[in-house]
């Protein structure tokens, strides 16, 4: 079973379609075109969370829907949970 | 041609159910319309806490949500129950403009028990009247539907709301009337809700009714980290207010708005149609369902269960873990669409004939589990 979905060929994170253990291959589909990728999770990875198909620098922007969803706050391993523990909003969130 | 059974009232319009709607003008009115609603079979009240010294805008929006309601066309006949007279007349008149029965009774000078009795007699002639209306075939253009998503994760924007973009997509070429909104969460995504605007007017239009939304937001000194997303949302997967409204857009699928409506606005447009509302869901469904919605369709990932008085709203979840342990509140399972068991066409077909069961009488999630929430927004302070 596929484990993960990716909105467009250029994003940097894939979504899991069902919970991902840490050190698991899984593989995962772009809905845009049918193609399949492979990813070793890092981490543990709960349904519905992101998973980061590339190594992403900390201040990059993070793109998904091949739209930015915000900035790494870190440096993000490939195979990492993404979530806010590593980027944040670029629109709100400013104010402290 | 796809066709429903529905209801048709004096002004043309098609409801999907047939209510005798009881409206408190005010929150001192709630206690009667509760009084007539647990007399009277077939009535539903809708008690509320405003009505007293609001102004301006506010106090407008208030008169068009009350009476919205009573004006929807899933209403056969309304009374309306105020402390005094004349803006209990107000609300009353303006739902009179359809044709339908309304009656408006005013408390000072008789008390609560008098006018529950007078109320009370009232809405039973009323019911009665409407049993005799019957349902019957129109054209599935002559629907008003709208759609919201709550409680939204990742699976909503992957999956369930995709598969509204594809249902709203055919019921544009159908010519029915579509309703979106929640200006909060297209954040991040506002330009690809401006760049589907059918002219630069509307376009327009909709960049200002946003503009101001962020303006009012900073006026306060406020944020809205924090809020957006929920932490339901966060629990969900979702990580900023740019990821949902990603998401969220997704519902609007492929066509081009031909409106930009203000809260509660009717719309006079066929086809896509943006208006201002709260992204909080029982104040955006009331709205709508003041605007003339008649079936809602709401997608949520960890799931919201909100309903309305008067609009079936229709549950859609993509989440195998919400479908599973909320069942009784999801009205539609499409968790398949993340195993890739089948593709968004599918899925929106499915979703198509819900609709149009729906909207012939099968009744919802929502109102067998009495969801009725009905909130309407204030703008402001009351005086």
């Amino acid at each position: 079973m596929k484990k993960f979905l990716v909105h467009t060929k250029s994003d940097y994170v894939g979504v899991a379609v069902d919970d991902v253990r840490e050190g698991e291959t899984v593989e995962g589909v772009y809905m845009d075109d049918g193609s399949t990728v492979k990813i070793t999770s890092i981490n543990q990875i709960p349904l519905g969370h992101k998973i980061a198909l590339k190594d992403i620098k900390r201040g990059e922007k993070v793109i998904e829907y091949g739209e930015p969803i915000g900035v790494a706050t870190q440096d993000i391993k490939m195979g990492s949970h993404v979530h806010i523990h590593n980027i944040k909003s670029l629109r709100w969130g400013n104010l402290s | 041609m796809t066709t429903i059974q529905g209801f048709e009232r004096e002004n043309g319009k098609v409801g999907t159910r047939n209510y005798v709607l009881i409206i408190p003008l005010d929150d001192l009115s709630n206690a009667a319309a509760l009084g007539v609603e647990s007399l009277v079979y077939g009535t539903r009240a809708i008690p509320h806490p405003y009505g007293r010294l609001q102004f301006g805008s506010d106090l407008e929006l208030l008169f068009k949500t009350l009476s919205g309601m009573g004006r929807n066309p899933n209403v056969a006949a309304a009374v309306v129950i105020g402390i005094e007279d004349n803006w209990t007349q107000k609300v009353a008149d303006r739902i009179a403009e359809t044709g339908k029965p309304v009656e408006a009774i005013s408390i000072e000078g008789k008390g609560d028990l008098k006018t529950i009795e007078k109320a009370a007699r009232t809405a039973k002639s009323m019911v009665q009247a409407a049993s005799e209306k019957k349902r019957r075939e129109f054209d599935i253009s002559s629907l008003v539907i709208s759609t919201k998503c709550g409680e939204s994760d990742t699976t909503s924007g992957l999956a369930s709301n995709p598969t509204v973009g594809v249902l709203y997509d055919r019921l544009v070429e159908e010519g029915a009337t579509l309703l979106l909104g929640e200006t909060s969460e297209l954040t991040g995504a506002e330009h690809y809700i401006a760049n589907k605007m059918a002219t630069p007017q509307l376009r327009e239009k909709f960049m200002k009714i946003f503009n101001d939304y962020t303006q009012e937001i900073t006026r306060h000194g406020a944020d809205l980290l924090g809020s957006q997303p929920t932490q339901g949302n966060i629990k969900g997967g979702l990580s900023t207010i740019e990821e949902k409204a990603l998401g969220n857009v997704q519902k609007a699928g492929k066509s081009k708005f031909m409106d930009v409506l203000d809260y509660a606005e009717e719309p006079t447009k066929k086809g896509l149609n943006y208006m201002n509302t709260s992204s909080a869901a029982a104040e955006c469904v009331t709205l709508f369902a003041a605007a003339g919605a008649v079936v809602h369709i709401f997608t949520t990932g960890q799931g919201n269960i909100i309903g309305n008085p008067i609009v079936p709203v229709i549950k859609i979840s993509a989440n195998p873990k919400t479908v599973s342990t909320m069942s009784e509140h999801i009205d539609l399972d499409v968790s398949g669409l993340l195993r890739l068991e089948y593709d968004l066409n599918e899925a929106a077909n499915r979703l198509y004939n819900l609709l149009v069961s729906t909207a012939s009488g099968r009744l919802t999630a929502n109102e067998i589990l009495r969801h009725f929430e009905f909130v309407p927004t204030k703008l402001y302070i009351s005086a």
